[in-house]
């Protein structure tokens, strides 16, 4: 039997073969794009029959003295920014969470790559930070107003204070999951003690360097808002817990929106910063078909 | 006897364990092994699972050290980690978050190499093993015989005098076995570098090399050194053909058999006591 003669296309595949590969990939887009489209029409449907069940059960069914109503929260929102300067209080409470997130992230990392990478301190000092770890971070806060006094400093130092541990511990843990013999075979190629540090240890802790730097910014702020709760006369927290005194519940609610708003916008920063330093790991990059 | 590459000399190794109820139980890994290596051979380890052969792999790399004796490489002993040898295992150890050229790159990189020049290296290895094409997919997204190959190339690329393989063909299946095993004497071939590769697999071990040393079952001692009858350049994939091969397989199978025969009678008695 002679064999078949067959048009080839670019990508190898016989002429019929590529019709058929054409026709179920443009199916496939199609279908995705269809997904994508249904998903964002669900979370709008939601979002909306949220906003109305709010709106027309308050008042209703529920008094509108505890949960307030969409619009009387918007109405309070807007007066906020345009007569008691919103965004003036949210630079602080901004400042606050983003210095303090930063300080508390630098020094959790440079601590616990100091600890991690020498194994007798690390034997030693494993059970204090079980220890420290166990303390409500935000039992601190009153102690700090104390040190730092009531302005900016203590919040920065509850917001750090939030964020360090985690990140500490983490990157503890992904050190030391560093798997050895990739870590010996690195040597032997000739590695020095800092390019190990440098390009195999710290790539290996970045997963979970990268999950507690995500879990910690809702923590900043967290921090920052209970040191302003506590004693301030500027800042986020200071306008909802005025907003409390007054029994004001849209105020309340119109700062709690707010403070929404800044840690979603945090989040996707980050997680954009995640998304890129984690490229490589077919988890959460972008898999890609071999050709 | 002409002063080899390697040397191991009475070397004895004891291992420790953490026994039943946390208390450490030593046991002997390595039992008196001699044996010289000389350079630009390509020899291979067989033995029972549990023989010590590995131990012995990682004494020449430096991250094991004999209880007792001494491994010399080029005469002198190995006290630390030992970078003048490469090292491949049977896990491919790339690094996950390096592309397939990076990974390539990285022992040159920490050697020091300029960036232009090991990029440049790095390719031409790349098209030697026909990876062209693939050098920016990270890990992941490679066949293993793909990571195989970037492992084989990373370590020959910065030119260590002995290469160690640590049944680098363990995990592969085998067609992709037998085509590694054929692109590594084609890469070896003429360079003159020295190879001690570990393997279960007596057919691999008579394809690759020029001499087979056989362990005996824990602790491992060395039982007999084998030169292997077979004229180079060989042809693995029809290695059966040769008329030389039947009889050498079958008295190294002989040999070998006494070993895991007598470790799973031994095992046998244990487990029905």
């Amino acid at each position: 039997m002679a064999t078949r003669d067959v048009v080839l296309t670019p990508r190898g595949y016989p002429s019929s073969g590529q019709r058929l590969l054409d026709q179920v990939e443009s199916q496939e887009a199609q279908r995705a794009r269809r997904d994508r489209w249904n998903t964002t029409l669900g979370r709008l449907a939601f979002a909306a029959v949220f906003f109305l069940g709010w709106e027309l059960s308050s008042g209703r069914i529920v008094d509108q003295f505890f949960v307030s109503r969409p619009s009387a929260i918007a109405a309070s929102l807007w007066a906020m920014m345009t007569k008691e300067a919103l965004f003036y209080h949210l630079r602080f409470t901004i400042i606050e969470a983003t210095v303090g997130y930063l300080i508390g992230a630098v020094a959790g990392l440079a601590l616990g790559f100091a600890l991690a990478r020498v194994d007798t301190v690390y034997r030693i000092i494993e059970p204090f930070i079980v220890a420290f770890y166990g303390i409500p971070r935000i039992a601190l806060a009153p102690l700090f107003i104390l040190w730092f006094g009531i302005g900016i400093t203590s919040k920065i130092a509850v917001a750090a204070v939030m964020v360090f541990f985690i990140v500490f511990i983490n990157t503890i843990a992904g050190i030391r999951a560093a798997p050895p013999q990739l870590l010996q075979v690195a040597r032997v190629m000739g590695a020095s003690e800092w390019a190990l540090v440098r390009k195999v240890v710290f790539p290996a802790a970045t997963p979970f360097i990268v999950a507690a730097l995500q879990i910690t910014v809702p923590q900043a702020m967290i921090g920052a808002i209970v040191g302003e709760f506590i004693s301030s006369n500027r800042g986020v927290g200071h306008l909802i817990s005025r907003a409390a005194g007054w029994l004001d519940t849209p105020g309340l609610f119109a700062g709690i929106f707010a403070l929404l708003v800044v840690v979603l916008v945090m989040n996707l920063g980050i997680n954009l910063l995640g998304a890129h330093l984690m490229r490589w790991n077919p988890k959460q990059g972008g898999g890609r078909d071999l050709p | 006897m002409p002063a080899g590459i390697i040397e191991a000399r009475d070397v004895f190794k004891v291992f420790v364990a953490r026994g039943e109820r946390r208390r450490r139980r030593a046991f002997l890994a390595l039992h008196d092994v001699t044996v010289t290596i000389q350079p630009g051979r390509f020899v291979s380890f067989v033995g029972p699972s549990g023989c010590g052969k590995s131990t012995l792999l990682n004494m020449v790399a430096g991250l094991v050290r004999p209880t007792e004796g001494a491994v010399l490489y080029k005469g002198a002993p190995v006290l630390g980690i030992n970078t003048d040898v490469g090292y491949i295992t049977q896990d491919d150890n790339l690094l996950p978050w390096r592309t397939l050229v990076e990974n390539v790159e990285v022992a040159l990189e920490f050697r020091g190499v300029g960036a232009a020049q090991r990029r440049g290296r790095a390719m031409d290895f790349i098209q030697r093993v026909g990876l062209r094409g693939f050098e920016h997919h990270y890990p992941h997204e490679l066949s293993g015989g793909m990571r195989k190959r970037t492992a084989l190339i990373r370590t020959l690329i910065y030119e260590p005098d002995v290469i160690l393989m640590d049944e680098p063909f363990g995990p592969l299946d085998a067609q992709t076995r037998v085509i590694l095993q054929d692109e590594l004497l084609r890469l070896w071939e003429g360079t003159g570098k020295t190879i001690i590769f570990v393997t279960h697999d007596l057919v691999e071990a008579i394809a690759l090399s020029d001499e087979i040393v056989l362990f005996s079952r824990s602790p491992g001692t060395i039982k007999r050194i084998y030169p292997v009858p077979l004229p180079r350049p060989r042809d693995v994939f029809r290695i059966h053909a040769d008329p030389r091969f039947p009889a050498f397989y079958d008295r190294l199978w002989r040999d070998l058999k006494e070993e895991i025969g007598s470790e799973a009678l031994e095992e046998a008695v244990h487990g029905n006591a």
